[in-house]
């Protein structure tokens, strides 16, 4: 998804690159026209970017589950102890995000 | 304009936490790790796993300036619920495996040490299943907010 949108991206920007040549009358309203599916383009990539990053991590953490099941292993202390951890991590950054947004707001 | 993009893959990851094996999204397959699972020890680390996962993306839209305030306090206020309710499940799962290597431990034991060994593992279980289940609500009741959102 993400390569197609660089590359609707790209075809975007050549043609921005013909824009002098559209007649004076029009030529605001097709630069805008542009920009606004430039910007749609780039929110589309966000979406993809961010589906792909959590996807990725998710399915990481299922690939390793499934081999754990299908070797029949148990998981070990220091494995849980690992997976708290990555969750106190994540918390703590959350909460430090959250109060730095919140004195942005001030 | 992101942000509610990223909220919408978070909802998507918390939708999935109880539910089906994996969603495909586009291009893009979203997998479910605790479906994977076959035993409450797998349960609970593919559960703890997937939760700081949401929570790393859940950090990333609090960071996003186009993010309103009042959807990032939403957003703290669920995780503050959720992640003691994790500690909980992190606590459980300790306490099972012990008691599962207590009880492997008491196989040549007397009959006696292996029925108190066996009677504490079985506890430990219920009490593991117990904190799983306690874990999804409050994650069930960030999705809501998330999906609140999205409409």
């Amino acid at each position: 998804m993400l390569n197609l949108i660089v590359q609707l991206q790209m075809l975007l920007a050549a043609l921005s690159v013909f824009l002098p040549l559209v007649p004076e009358e029009n030529r605001v309203r097709a630069a805008e026209i542009i920009d606004a599916v430039a910007k749609a383009l780039a929110a589309s990539g966000a979406i993809g970017a961010n589906l792909d990053d959590l996807a990725a991590k998710l399915a990481a953490i299922r690939a390793e589950v499934e081999a754990m099941a299908a070797a029949g292993r148990a998981v070990s202390a220091e494995e849980l102890e690992n997976a708290m951890t990555r969750v106190r991590s994540a918390s703590a950054a959350f909460r430090a995000a959250l109060e730095t947004a919140e004195a942005g707001a001030r | 304009m992101r942000h509610p993009l990223r909220a919408l893959v978070l909802g998507v990851a918390l939708a999935l936490t109880p539910g089906c094996a994996s969603l495909q999204l586009g291009e893009t397959r979203i997998e479910n790790p605790i479906s994977a699972a076959r035993t409450l020890d797998q349960r609970a680390y593919a559960l703890l796993n997937a939760y700081a996962a949401v929570i790393e993306e859940a950090t990333d839209i609090v960071r996003d300036p186009a993010a309103t305030l009042a959807f990032k306090r939403a957003l703290g206020q669920a995780e503050r619920v959720a992640t003691p309710a994790a500690e909980t499940l992190q606590i459980a799962v300790t306490s099972y495996v012990s008691a599962r290597a207590d009880f492997e431990a008491a196989s040549g034991a007397s009959q006696p040490a292996l029925e108190r060994a066996a009677t504490a593992l079985t506890i430990a279980a219920q009490r593991l299943s117990q904190a799983i289940e306690a874990a999804r609500a409050p994650i069930s009741e960030l999705e809501d907010l998330v999906r609140a959102r999205r409409a």
